[in-house]
C-alpha cells in the first residue's frame, strides 16, 4: 500500500458517542431497565475486623417486597482470581470474617430500592469484634492479630509481599557519589470517583447471565463472575453500553456484579444493583497509600549514581492489585532518569482499611511524587537550575535503562524544555511575583506493558458488512477515553472510508475476540495495531476480490470513498457492496503481539511496546493569609508518538492533569476507626471549574516506530507530573517543601507560622476557670473519654430509625399551614426548598415521618421593603436575594455571603428560613459515625482526637461542630431579627440569639421561620463580608462580617461576627470595644485583629482557623478604611 | 402516600400519580422514563440531575416532587428539536465530553448560563458551573465549548 497522506488519523475527531451523550441518549447500567425487575441493597461490615460466628436473615426475608437474601451460603465459597494464587484472597461475600468497614456481607433483593433497603436492617449478623489494625506500623507491629492466614502473607506476619529488585550495584555507586540525599515521602489514599457509581443489571434468561457493568475489561468481569459463580464461561454474556468513567478503578471486576448475579441466579429474576455515592466512599478501592524513602546519590556534575527506594505500602483488607503497584514503583524509579545502580524494596501490608486497587497513574504516582520532588531539592543543595538537573539526567532515545527498558522514542527531554519555555521558566524562577512560584516535574510511563496475564496481545475483527459499511468488533470498553473512535478512525484510515461508513461493537463478550481491554495505558497500542492490522487483512481481501471482479492486477487497483477502482480509472469501480455481494461478507480477524518480555522475578526485562514521556511546569500563587494554593497557569507537555485523535488526546492529558491537581492540593481521606470520613462530594473535593486554570497542552510527536501510525500511551501520565510539579513551584513560591500530600490551606498556614513562631495557640485553660472543665476532659480524652464513650457508652444511644413512610403536606395558605404546624410533634420537619431536608434524610440525620412543605404559602415568600427595615419571608429562595437591586445597593455584606452560598442550582431552590435551620455539616454526624449528636449523651465526639480541621476552636464541648450558615454570620452582623411563627407562639429573636447549638434553632415543634427583619443601615454605615472556604459555594473555613458605623474615620459603632470557628455566630467582642471610638487606621486594625478569638481553645488541628480569622478581620478592616476614606471625599 | 401531579414537562401537559414524598428525580427517572437525567451522589453535590424548573436549573435530586406541581419542568430530552442546539454542537466540536455522565447536567446548567449571559467571560462560565462536577475532562474544553456557543472568542 503506497503511504497517502493521512485523511482521518491525526485530525481531532469527536467520540462517536458525543451526540448521544450531549443529548441524554446514551443508556449506562444505571438506566438500563428489564422486565420485572428487583432491586438489591448490600448489607455491609460496620467493623474493620470480626468474625462472624453467624448471620440470620429470616426476619430479612419475610419482609414485605423481598425476593431474596443471600449471604456467603448461598455462594460456591470461592475467592475471586485477582491476582491469582496466594493473591486471591477474597470472597464476593464475607464468609466467615469481615476485615474492612464497608465489605459486604449480604444482600437482599426487593421489589424496590427502599424495600430492599428496610430489609437489609434486618439481617442479623452476630460478630465477634477483632483487633484492627488500621496503619502499616500497626500491622506489622510483633504479637499484632493475623488479618489473614500464613499461607497469604508471603512477606511475614500481614505482610502480603516483600520485594527485593536490584539493578546494578548500589553500594558502589553510592560508594561513588559526591552527594547522598535521603528524604521521605508520603502519598496517601485517594479515590478514582468515576461520576457513575459503580453499578450491575444482571439476568439471566436462554440460559445464559446477562451482566450490564461499567467496567472497563467485560472479559475480566465474564471469567471472575464464571469462577466464583463456579459457571460454564458461555453462561455469561457481558453486555455493551455506556460506561460512567473508569479511571483505573474499573480495570478488574469490582464485587457488585457478583452479587447482583448471585441475586438474579436465585431469584430467577433480573436484579439492579446501584451504589450510592457514600458506598463509593466507604468500600470501593482507593489508591495505595504509600510511604517512600529516597536515597539518591549524585556525582559531582550532578549525575544520578544510584538510588535505593523503600517503599511501605498500605494493602488495605484485601491484595487486589497491590503487588503490581508496588512493584511498578520500583520499576519508573529506575527508567526516568539514566540511573545505573537502583536497589527497590517494598513492603505490601494488609491493614483493616478498604483495599486499595487500580487508579490512574498505578504505582507510578506515589513513586514519581517522591522522585521529582527529590530532583529539586537535589538541584537546590547543588545550586542547579531544577530544569537543567532534569536535562542531565533525562532518559534518552536508544537507552537502555537499569530495569532492561528498551526505549525507542523519547521525548522527554523535548518535553522538558518546551514545558518549561511556555512557562517563561528561566525569568519566573528568577524573579517571581509575589507569593507566586512555578514548578517542573517529570514522568515515563509505559505503553503497552506486558504485565498481566494475556496482557502481551491484542485481537480485534473488522468486517466490510453486506451493505458495504464497516464495523469493528473488540472486547475493550470505552470508560470516555475515546478508545472506540480511535478504533474507527483507524479501520476508516486504513479502508479509506470516511469515518461515518465504520461502526464499533464493543465490550459484548459473546462477539468480542480475545482483549485484555483499555487500561493500563496500553489500549492504542495493542488494540490500536490489532485494529490496524484486522484492517490491513480486510483491505487485502478487498482488493484482491474487487480485483478479481474488475478483471485487474491486485496492484493496480485502489481503494477510496468506500470503492475499490483501477488506478487512473476511478470509474472503473465498485462499491464495498457489491464486492461483498459478489464475494461474501468480509470478516477479519488479527492479533497483535507486543514486543515485550514477560515482568520476571527479577524484575529485569522490556515490559512495553514503547514509554511514553511528559513534563510539566506549574505556577502558583499562595496565599499566605489563607494557606490557599492558586494555580495561575499548568503546561503539560507530553510524548505522544503522535496524536492519533488530538481532541481525544488533549482531553485525556487535561483530565488527567485536574485528577493529578485535586491530588496534590485538594482532596483528602481520612479514617477514624477504619472507616472513611469523607464520604460525599462535599467533603472529599474533587476538583471544581473554579478550582482550575485551563490546562494548556503541548503535543510533541517524534512518532513511534512499534506505535499504530506512530501513537503512543496517553492515559496516564497527566495525572502523576501534577502533584510534583504543583510541590515544586509551592516550595518555590513559599520556600517550604511539603512531602506529604495533599497541600491543603491547613497544613500550608500551620507550615508558614511554623516559621515564625507559630500558629496561635488560644487561650491557656490554666488562667481561665471557664475552661477548665473543657480542657480537663479533653486531656483525659484519649485515654479514658473517648475508649468509654465509644465503647461502653454508644451501647446506650439511640438509633433513630428510617421511618417506613413519610407523610408530606403542603398547605397553600396560612391557615392551612397554622393547621398543618399545631399537628406537629417532635416527628413533624418544616421543610423549605428540600436542599437540607432531603439530602439530610439519605444521610440519616433527619428521620421526620411527617414533612410539612412550606413553599406553597405566599406570605413566606413574600419581600417587604418598610421605611426602617427589610422584611425577607423564610421561604424566600436565595438566589431572589440576588435578583433584588436594593439588596445589592444597601445591604452589600448580605449580596456578597449569598453570591457564595452553595451552586447556583442550590441557590434556585433553597430558602432563607431553610439556610437558617439548616443541620450542621460535621463529617462525623453526617457521615453516620454514633456521636454524641447522633446517638446521644453517652456518645463520643469524634473531632476531639479525629480530623478536626472544620471543626470549632470557640465553645466546643460535647460537640465540636460550627454552625453551617454562612447567612446567620452576615444577618447577626447586620443586626437581624428573626421572627418565628406557630401555633402555641410568635417570637422576635435577635438572630444572634437565635441558636441552641450548631445547626440548631431555637424553635419548638411546630414552631417555624416566618421572616427575617433587617433594619436598613444608618448612613455612613460600611458593612463587608468575606468566607474562606475549601472551595467557591462550599461551607466556610472562618467567614468574617463586619458592621461599622463611622463619623469620618472615626468608629462610632463595630459589629464583627465570625461564621465557621463556633457553634453559634461568633461576636468578636474585643476587636469591636478596640474599635468603638478609635481612629479607622492600620494600627487600629492591627490591634482589634489581635484580639478576634483570644479565648479560642482549638482542637489538635484547627489552630490555623484562629490564624485565618485575624488576617481575615484585619482584611476587612482594611477595606473598611479604604471604604470610609472614598465615602469622606 | 400518593398524589396525582400535574405538570408541564418538556412542553406537554403530564399528569403522574406520585409519592408525595419522592424527589423530582426519582419521578423523572423510574415514572417517567426520562433516564438522561443522572443520579450522581444524591446529595446536590455534582450537578448530574440538574433540570430546569420554570427555566431556572435546579437539582433533580433534591426537589420535593409536589415543588413541581403546575410548574414546567425541562430536561436534558427538552432540549433542542430535531438536531443539536449551538451549546450541544459546540461541546461536541470541542471534545468537551468524555464519560458523558455529567454531560446532561451540564447542558442544562450551561443552556441557562446562556440564556442569562449570552456573553459570559471565562470567569462567568467556571463560576456558574460551579454546581457541576465532571471527573474526566479538567473543565478546560467544556469552557471553551461554551464561550464559542456564546460567540464568544473560542479559546
Amino acid at each position: 500500500v503506497p503511504d497517502a497522506p493521512l485523511r482521518i488519523v491525526g485530525r481531532p475527531t469527536p467520540l462517536l458517542e458525543s451526540p448521544a451523550k450531549v443529548t441524554g441518549q446514551a443508556v449506562y447500567t444505571h438506566d438500563v431497565v428489564r422486565p420485572g425487575m428487583l432491586y438489591a441493597r448490600i448489607l455491609r461490615s460496620p467493623h474493620p475486623h470480626a468474625a462472624i460466628r453467624g448471620i440470620d436473615t429470616k426476619a430479612a426475608a419475610r419482609a414485605p417486597g423481598v425476593a431474596a437474601v443471600v449471604t456467603a451460603a448461598d455462594t460456591p465459597k470461592v475467592r475471586y482470581i485477582y491476582l491469582g494464587g496466594p493473591f486471591s484472597d477474597r470472597y464476593p461475600l464475607a464468609l466467615d470474617r469481615v476485615r474492612f468497614v464497608g465489605e459486604p456481607v449480604a444482600a437482599v433483593a426487593a421489589d424496590t430500592a427502599e424495600a430492599a433497603e428496610a430489609a437489609v436492617a434486618l439481617v442479623r449478623v452476630d460478630y465477634e469484634v477483632l483487633p484492627a489494625l488500621l496503619t502499616p506500623e500497626a500491622a506489622m507491629a510483633p504479637g499484632a492479630v493475623a488479618i489473614h492466614p500464613s499461607e497469604q502473607c508471603l512477606g511475614g506476619p500481614n505482610v502480603a509481599l516483600r520485594s527485593e529488585r536490584r539493578y546494578g550495584d548500589l553500594e558502589a555507586g553510592l560508594r561513588a557519589a559526591a552527594h547522598v540525599f535521603e528524604h521521605r515521602f508520603r502519598y496517601p489514599a485517594v479515590l478514582s470517583c468515576p461520576m457513575e457509581t459503580n453499578a450491575a443489571v444482571c439476568d439471566v434468561f436462554d440460559g445464559v447471565l446477562h451482566v450490564w457493568t461499567p467496567t472497563q475489561v467485560p472479559q475480566f468481569v465474564q471469567k471472575e463472575l464464571a469462577h466464583v459463580l463456579d459457571l460454564p464461561l458461555e453462561r455469561i454474556r457481558v453486555r455493551e453500553v455506556a460506561v460512567g468513567g473508569g479511571f483505573g478503578a474499573r480495570s478488574k471486576v469490582c464485587e457488585q456484579e457478583a452479587i447482583a448475579a448471585l441475586l438474579a441466579l436465585k431469584t430467577g429474576r433480573p436484579v439492579k444493583l446501584v451504589y450510592t455515592r457514600e458506598e463509593e466512599f466507604e468500600a470501593t478501592k482507593p489508591r495505595h497509600a504509600k510511604d517512600i524513602t529516597l536515597r539518591t546519590g549524585v556525582d559531582a556534575e550532578g549525575r544520578i549514581v544510584a538510588r535505593h527506594a523503600r517503599s511501605i505500602v498500605d494493602n488495605g483488607a484485601y491484595t487486589h492489585m497491590g503487588p503490581g503497584v508496588m512493584g511498578y514503583g520500583g520499576l519508573v524509579a529506575a527508567a526516568v532518569y539514566r540511573t545505573p545502580n537502583v536497589t527497590f524494596e517494598g513492603r505490601l501490608v494488609y491493614t483493616n482499611k478498604h483495599p486499595g486497587g487500580q487508579y490512574r497513574g498505578f504505582g507510578a504516582a506515589q513513586m514519581l511524587f517522591a522522585i521529582e520532588s527529590q530532583m529539586d531539592i537535589m538541584a537546590e543543595a547543588l545550586g542547579v537550575d531544577p530544569l537543567e538537573l532534569r536535562l542531565r539526567n533525562a532518559t534518552r532515545p536508544g537507552d537502555v535503562t537499569a530495569c532492561g527498558w528498551k526505549i525507542t522514542s523519547c521525548g522527554l527531554a523535548e518535553c522538558l524544555r518546551r514545558a518549561a519555555s511556555a512557562i517563561d521558566w528561566e525569568r519566573k524562577r528568577r524573579a517571581p511575583g509575589p507569593n507566586r512560584g512555578v514548578g517542573l516535574a517529570a514522568v515515563v510511563h509505559v505503553s503497552g506493558a506486558n504485565v498481566y496475564a494475556y496482557g502481551d496481545f491484542s485481537e480485534a475483527v473488522v468486517e466490510v458488512q453486506a451493505d458495504g459499511r464497516v464495523r469493528v468488533v473488540t472486547g475493550s470498553a470505552d470508560a470516555g477515553t475515546g478508545s472506540n473512535t480511535l478504533l474507527a478512525m483507524i479501520a476508516a484510515e486504513t479502508l479509506a472510508v470516511p469515518l461515518e461508513a465504520v461502526s464499533v461493537l464493543s465490550m459484548d463478550t459473546r462477539d468480542a475476540p480475545p482483549e485484555l481491554g483499555a487500561w493500563a495505558s496500553r489500549f492504542t497500542m495493542t488494540g490500536g495495531n490489532a485494529t490496524r492490522l484486522a484492517a490491513e487483512q480486510a483491505r487485502e481481501e478487498l482488493v484482491r476480490a474487487g480485483a478479481d471482479l474488475l478483471e485487474a492486477a491486485a496492484r493496480d487497483v485502489r481503494l477510496g470513498d468506500g470503492r475499490v477502482f483501477v488506478a487512473g480509472s476511478p470509474e472503473r469501480g465498485l462499491a464495498f457492496r457489491e464486492i461483498v455481494r459478489a464475494h461474501g461478507p468480509i470478516h477479519a480477524h488479527a492479533r497483535y503481539d507486543t514486543p515485550t518480555d514477560a515482568l520476571g522475578p527479577s524484575g529485569y526485562g522490556n515490559i512495553s511496546a514503547a514509554y511514553s514521556f511528559a513534563a510539566h511546569a506549574a505556577e502558583v500563587e499562595v496565599d499566605p493569609d489563607t494557606g490557599r494554593v492558586r494555580v495561575v497557569r499548568y503546561v503539560a507537555a507530553h510524548d505522544v508518538g503522535r496524536a492519533l485523535n488530538p481532541l481525544a488526546v488533549e482531553g485525556q492529558i487535561q483530565g488527567g492533569v485536574a485528577m493529578g491537581l485535586g491530588a496534590a492540593l485538594q482532596e483528602t481521606m481520612s479514617y477514624e476507626g477504619g472507616r472513611p470520613v469523607q464520604r460525599s462530594f462535599l467533603d472529599y473535593r474533587i476538583p471544581l471549574a473554579t478550582d482550575l486554570p485551563p490546562i494548556e497542552v503541548i503535543l510533541v510527536e517524534p512518532g513511534d516506530p512499534g506505535g499504530p501510525f506512530g501513537g503512543k500511551s496517553v492515559g496516564e501520565p497527566g495525572l502523576v507530573a501534577a502533584p510534583p510539579a504543583i510541590a515544586n513551584a509551592v516550595a518555590h513560591a513559599t520556600g517550604i517543601r511539603f512531602t506529604e500530600l495533599p497541600i491543603t490551606p491547613d497544613r500550608v498556614v500551620a507550615a508558614l507560622r511554623a516559621r515564625d513562631g507559630g500558629l496561635p495557640r488560644g487561650a491557656d485553660p490554666r488562667v481561665h476557670p471557664a475552661l477548665w472543665r473543657v480542657a480537663g476532659v479533653r486531656a483525659l480524652y484519649p485515654s479514658v473519654v473517648f475508649p468509654l464513650l465509644r465503647d461502653v457508652g454508644a451501647r446506650w444511644a439511640r438509633r433513630p430509625r428510617r421511618p417506613e413512610r413519610v407523610e408530606t403536606e403542603r398547605p397553600a395558605t396560612l391557615a392551612e399551614l397554622g393547621r398543618a404546624l399545631a399537628a406537629a410533634d417532635g416527628r413533624s420537619r418544616p421543610m423549605g426548598g428540600g436542599t437540607d431536608l432531603l439530602a439530610g434524610m439519605r444521610q440519616g440525620i433527619y428521620h421526620p415521618e411527617r414533612v410539612v412543605d412550606l413553599s406553597a404559602v405566599p406570605e413566606l415568600g413574600e419581600i417587604a421593603e418598610e421605611p426602617d427595615r427589610l422584611r425577607l419571608g423564610a421561604g424566600v429562595r436565595l438566589a431572589r436575594l440576588l435578583e433584588r437591586p436594593e439588596i445589592r445597593s444597601r445591604l452589600p455584606s448580605l449580596y456578597e455571603a449569598v453570591t457564595h452560598i452553595a451552586t447556583p442550582q442550590v441557590r434556585n431552590m433553597a430558602t432563607l428560613g431553610g439556610n437558617l435551620c439548616q443541620q450542621k455539616r460535621c463529617w462525623f454526624f453526617r457521615g453516620g459515625f454514633l456521636c454524641y449528636k447522633a446517638g446521644g449523651w453517652t456518645c463520643p465526639c469524634y473531632a476531639v482526637l479525629g480530623d478536626n480541621r472544620q471543626h470549632a476552636v470557640v465553645d466546643a464541648d460535647r460537640c465540636a461542630a460550627v454552625g453551617p450558615s454562612d447567612l446567620a454570620t452576615v444577618l447577626a452582623a447586620l443586626d437581624a431579627t428573626v421572627w418565628t411563627w406557630g401555633p402555641r407562639r410568635e417570637r422576635w429573636v435577635p438572630i444572634e440569639r437565635f441558636y441552641r447549638g450548631p445547626g440548631e434553632p431555637d424553635l419548638a415543634p411546630g414552631e417555624i421561620v416566618r421572616a427575617v427583619e433587617i433594619p436598613w443601615p444608618e448612613p455612613r454605615t460600611v458593612a463587608l463580608y468575606e468566607k474562606v472556604a475549601p472551595r467557591e459555594g462550599d461551607f466556610a473555613t472562618v467567614s468574617a462580617a463586619v458592621t461599622l458605623r463611622v463619623q469620618g474615620l472615626v468608629v462610632e459603632q463595630a459589629r464583627i461576627v465570625l461564621g465557621g470557628v463556633a457553634a453559634r455566630p461568633h461576636r468578636a467582642a474585643a476587636a469591636e470595644r478596640v474599635l468603638a471610638g478609635a481612629p479607622l487606621d492600620a494600627a487600629t486594625g492591627a490591634r482589634a485583629a489581635a484580639g478576634v478569638l483570644e479565648q479560642a481553645l482549638p482542637l489538635a488541628g484547627n489552630a490555623y482557623k484562629i490564624d485565618v480569622a485575624r488576617r481575615l478581620v484585619a482584611r476587612l478592616l482594611g477595606r473598611a478604611a479604604a471604604r470610609a476614606e472614598a465615602v469622606r471625599r | 402516600v400518593s398524589v396525582t401531579l400535574r405538570f408541564e414537562l418538556n412542553g406537554a401537559l403530564r399528569t403522574v400519580d406520585v409519592e408525595a414524598s419522592a424527589s423530582l428525580l426519582e419521578v423523572l427517572r423510574e415514572q417517567c422514563g426520562l433516564t438522561g437525567t443522572k443520579y450522581g451522589c444524591g446529595l446536590g453535590e455534582c450537578g448530574a440531575c440538574t433540570v430546569h424548573l420554570d427555566g431556572r436549573p435546579v437539582l433533580a435530586c433534591l426537589t420535593p416532587v409536589l415543588q413541581a406541581g403546575d410548574a414546567r419542568v425541562t430536561t436534558i430530552e427538552g432540549i433542542g428539536g430535531d438536531g443539536l442546539t449551538r451549546l450541544q454542537a459546540a461541546l461536541v466540536r470541542h471534545g468537551a465530553l468524555q464519560c458523558g455522565f455529567c454531560t446532561p447536567g451540564l447542558v442544562m446548567t450551561a443552556t441557562a448560563l446562556l440564556a442569562d449571559l449570552p456573553r459570559p467571560t471565562e470567569a462567568q462560565v467556571r463560576q456558574r458551573l460551579v454546581g457541576n462536577v465532571c471527573r474526566c475532562t479538567g473543565y478546560t474544553k467544556i469552557v471553551e465549548a461554551i464561550l464559542d456557543a456564546a460567540g464568544a472568542r473560542g479559546a
